[in-house]
């Protein structure tokens, strides 16, 4: 498959995400200046400016009107995803790392990083009211104390509850209406780079930084399976139509000297859902890859690398033909 | 009383000397012993001159008319060691007994006397017998206790062959990894490498497979152990503290260890040469350094072992471990020497000297003739190589332009099997990389060039002629790695050219396959010529460390990443046990053969298959069960999501894709 290559961004990609029905394709990156692309050929729609540092988190309401990002220059914004006009601007204390739309659109969480002092927070602001949408306000703020701080999270299936991993490995569900820690669960020995949920939402796929991606139950944190590489991984995703999920991830920057520099040799992987095993790779980025995602049809998916490419790759017929014996 | 003058002033001059006399009556207590000690010690005691004392036996029994004939030859041998200072000839009935003895003025020439005369041939009918006098005494005053040794159980260590019955004919190999702190020993088998033997701390530093695969030689601080057998049990020990190199004979039957720890003058203990089976230690011998290991090259069976001096070529015999007929062989500033991997010949050079010219001679052990002779001109340096069945030697010549500026380089290929040894020159106008013959064939490859404008060579070794028969250009190679078994080759770019590796059939030179290890270290063919090992190893790059295994076709078979690999080796093989005729016979029939293993081939993947497969089925029956759990717990939280999105079904929308565009109404109908 000749994937389609969008380059748009100066500095590596931070996260990318396909809005509901998939037409539409953001990307986040180090270089302030988040976009939104058509999935279909590639074509860019836009740009959201205003940021002042690197932008490390976006993510689009489930309506496709809203996009929210959060930044390393301290702020956490609403935008007009149609207009790409900034909305409100939410200051905070340190840079935020995560941020998220909940499953009605109404609500967003956002998470800060434990930095000069201050402590990890996790923010939920309600997106319609306006003075909830300035600094300091939020509805729930929750400080993140006795663990290490977020470094990614997801909305439970109904937003009962959110799920964050954390620096160390460990996930926790945290009550979205008190704030309360109810479950927690350490399965991961390193940072928890990223999360996404399946497409029901009934199971979620976390990346470490100890080489594995594994898949757990939402309701319980249960852990279902692992899927193991010998690099980091930065970014694994489940398949919304096949037992498949795809692993991103590569060397740190500073390690990428030892390995070859051939062209193109930092893959995407991906495994069987079920039997944890690696059926394919797909070669082409330059530089590890930060952020994958599947396509909502299932039958196409994208991936960002530190190479400051984003990459969407059709499936080839024989993806969908292709069994594992069983 | 004590006399003491006083001082009284400048007047008297110099003063007067204490007095030192002891008390007048004093007598000492101080002993003769302790006074004249080392002179008491010289004193002459009764039963001295007895240690200087031999007893010759074996001597010509002579009439009165020859004893002073015979005594000035006794006595002309026997200064050799030492002043005589008494003879006697017992006599009975007019003539010599036929033994005499001889007194030396020190024990220490006695000793020597017997050292280097006992067994010296007089003549045809008379050879000595010479031991000490007081030798005699001891042996007849053995003990009547002597009591008979106990019998040492036999250790019956298995079939320490076990592993070349296999089944499956496959090979195995040893694998250091986590940087030296873990060994082990793992069969290389049709679905990947299968591990029978894991050891933490099993060597201290490396390992090393006997010649013919028996054993394996770990090393430690206090020296060397070797395992073998089903269970890789301790077999043998040698005690040498501070060993670090090895080496095998070619029998198995010796090993030679080296140390620079223990060695004293007397007791040469650098380099030690045990018998495998017994541990015992055959013969010590000393090794200023061990640069150019090993220092003892041991001919093609075990029976022969040399070492060079700077003016001469030492060969011992086995078992004996004696000098063959007791002298080194001299040969001035001999340079280098290898012996034929199938004669009792020894190749070695010598440069330039005075009017002599440089030359490489091979040599007929033992009868030291020399074979053949060929003198060589401007030479720098040589380097031997000889082909693996002895058929053919390579000597790489380094020589001197006319001018003594530039170096270039020729091979002289000596063709052994032919009447005369005759030697062809090949010349190569570019600086060498490489060399290597092809085992059991009549072809060589060469490496020359200079990054990035390198080419392999191949040449070919027939009666009368050496022709090229290939060159290939532009290659990325700085090894040569010839399959155990020939016809195969594979041109490696290891270490600094990042693991380049082409795979080539020498018959008709098609490249097969091109591949790449990154940053590979090192090249193993198993001993059967079908796989191909390619290692990373911690030893020398820190990172992506592992083994691959291909196949000889170049096709990867198995990647194995190991923390912190360090050394792979194949287990060797014993030579075959078949004759040539039986070898080719086989080779004719392969197509019956090759059908039955091929369908025990198919059988056992299908038989992993089958396993695989319903560890699969299994699997996917426990997931289909939470899945379902997950569906009802979907189904159930349905009015909830219709809640949050304000009666938009989405859920719909989404897996009714053709339905979107209504979707996306309701959607901005909503906002």
């Amino acid at each position: 498959m000749k994937p389609i290559l969008l380059h748009g961004h100066e500095r590596s990609i931070t996260q990318i995400k396909y809005n509901r029905e998939g037409d539409l394709l953001f990307s986040s990156a180090k270089d302030q200046q988040p976009n939104v692309w058509y999935s279909l050929n590639g074509e860019r729609l836009g740009s959201f400016v205003g940021h002042g540092g690197a932008v490390w988190t976006i993510d689009v309401s489930w309506d496709s009107t809203r996009v929210v990002t959060g930044a390393a220059d301290n702020t956490c914004r609403l935008w007009d995803c149609e207009t790409g006009k900034q909305l409100a601007k939410i200051d905070t204390s340190t840079a935020v790392r995560t941020c998220g739309f909940s499953f009605s659109g109404q609500e967003l969480f956002f998470s800060t990083d434990k930095q000069m002092g201050y402590e990890c927070e996790v923010f939920f602001v309600d997106v319609r009211d306006p003075r909830q949408m300035v600094n300091g306000n939020s509805y729930l703020n929750i400080p993140i104390l006795d663990m290490p701080k977020v470094t990614s999270a997801v909305w439970g299936p109904v937003d009962e509850y959110l799920i964050t991993g954390h620096e160390d490995g460990s996930l926790c569900q945290l009550d979205a209406k008190t704030g309360e820690m109810q479950a927690t669960q350490k399965e991961h020995n390193k940072n928890v780079n990223g999360i996404q949920t399946s497409k029901d939402r009934t199971m979620f796929i976390t990346a470490s930084k100890d080489n594995t991606a594994k898949l757990f139950d939402t309701a319980t944190l249960r852990l279902l399976k692992t899927y193991k590489t010998e690099r980091n991984v930065n970014s694994a995703a489940i398949s919304p139509i096949r037992d498949h999920v795809v692993l991103g991830g590569g060397q740190e920057a500073m390690e990428v000297t030892t390995t070859s520099t051939r062209v193109g040799k930092f893959d995407a992987r991906f495994f069987h859902l079920v039997f944890e095993e690696e059926f394919g790779r797909v070669k082409g980025h330059f530089g590890p890859i930060n952020s994958v995602a599947f396509h909502p049809d299932g039958k196409s998916y994208s991936s960002g690398g530190e190479d400051g490419y984003v990459r969407i790759h059709n499936f080839d017929p024989q993806y969908f033909d292709f069994e594992v014996e069983y | 009383m004590e006399e003491y003058q006083e001082d009284n002033g400048s007047d008297r001059g110099e003063e007067e000397e204490p007095d030192f006399n002891d008390p007048s009556d004093y007598v000492d207590d101080i002993s003769d012993e302790e006074l004249l000690g080392d002179l008491l010690k010289k004193k002459p005691k009764e039963a001295d001159g007895i240690d200087s004392v031999i007893v010759v036996d074996n001597v010509p029994q002579v009439g009165k008319e020859r004893l002073e004939k015979l005594q000035n030859v006794i006595r002309k041998i026997f200064s050799k060691h030492g002043k005589i200072i008494t003879e006697h000839y017992p006599k009975e009935d007019e003539k010599t007994k036929g033994y005499i003895f001889l007194e030396y003025t020190s024990p220490a020439n006695a000793a020597e006397a017997v050292k280097n005369l006992n067994g010296y041939k007089l003549d045809k009918l008379h050879t000595f017998a010479v031991n000490l006098f007081t030798d005699f005494d001891k042996y007849a005053n053995v003990s009547d206790d002597w009591e008979v040794p106990t019998k040492q159980p036999y250790k019956d260590h298995g079939n320490l062959k076990w592993w070349l019955m296999d089944q499956d004919c496959n090979d195995q190999f040893s694998v250091i990894y986590e940087g030296g702190e873990k060994t082990g020993i793992s069969w290389n088998s049709s679905s990947g490498p299968v591990s029978i033997e894991e050891r933490a701390r099993w060597t201290e530093t490396y390992v090393r497979w006997s010649p013919k695969g028996t054993y394996l030689a770990t090393f430690h601080q206090r020296g060397i152990a070797l395992w073998a057998g089903e269970k890789f049990k301790q077999v043998m020990r040698f005690n040498h503290p501070g060993v670090q190199l090895i080496d095998f004979s070619p029998c198995e039957s010796y090993i030679v260890t080296f140390s620079p720890m223990v060695d004293t003058k007397d007791d040469p203990q650098a380099i030690i040469i045990w018998n495998v089976r017994t541990g015992a230690k055959k013969r010590g011998f000393h090794c200023e350094n061990a640069a150019h290991w090993p220092i003892f090259k041991w001919s093609h069976d075990g029976k022969y072992f040399a070492r060079m001096g700077p003016d001469s070529l030492s060969i011992y015999e086995t078992p004996s471990f004696g000098l063959l007929e007791k002298k080194s062989i001299k040969i001035e500033e001999i340079k280098d020497f290898t012996w034929s991997p199938s004669d009792y010949i020894v190749a070695y050079w010598t440069p330039e000297r005075n009017d002599i010219p440089a030359r490489v001679t091979l040599l007929d052990v033992p009868t030291r003739k020399e074979v053949r002779v060929k003198n060589l001109f401007n030479v720098g340096e040589c380097k031997m190589h000889w082909q693996n069945k002895g058929e053919f030697l390579c000597v790489k010549v380094d020589r001197f332009t006319k001018s003594k500026k530039a170096m270039f380089c020729n091979f002289e290929i000596f063709r052994m099997r032919e009447k005369q040894i005759p030697v062809e020159q090949v010349e190569i106008k570019e600086a060498i990389l490489a060399f290597a013959w092809e085992p059991s064939g009549s072809k060589f490859a060469v490496l020359h060039g200079e990054n990035p404008r390198i080419s392999a060579s191949f040449y070919h070794v027939t009666k009368g002629k050496v022709e090229q028969l290939k060159v290939m250009d532009k290659k990325m190679a700085n090894h040569i790695f010839w399959s155990p078994t020939g016809q195969f080759v594979i041109l490696a770019g290891l270490k600094n050219m990042s693991g380049a590796m082409e795979f080539i059939d020498t018959a008709d030179f098609t490249v097969m396959n091109t591949q790449e290890h990154f940053m590979a270290t090192d090249i193993e063919w198993d001993p059967t010529g079908r796989y191909i090992i390619s290692g990373v190893s911690w030893w020398g790059h820190k990172v992506d460390n592992a083994y691959w295994i291909w196949n000889f076709q170049g096709k990867i078979l198995h990647k194995q990443t190991i923390e912190r690999f360090c050394q792979l080796l194949w287990r060797p093989r014993p030579p075959t046990l078949l004759s040539a005729k039986q070898l080719k016979d086989i080779k004719k029939n392969m197509k019956n053969y090759s059908k039955q293993f091929e369908l025990k081939d198919r059988m056992s993947q299908s038989k992993a298959s089958k396993e695989l497969v319903d560890k699969r089925r299994q699997l996917m029956e426990s997931f289909r069960d939470y899945l379902e759990e997950c569906k009802n717990a979907y189904d159930s939280t349905k009015e909830q999501r219709l809640e949050l999105r304000g009666g938009i079904d989405t859920d719909y929308f989404d897996s009714h894709r053709e339905d979107w565009e209504i979707g996306r109404a309701s959607c901005r109908e909503r906002v």
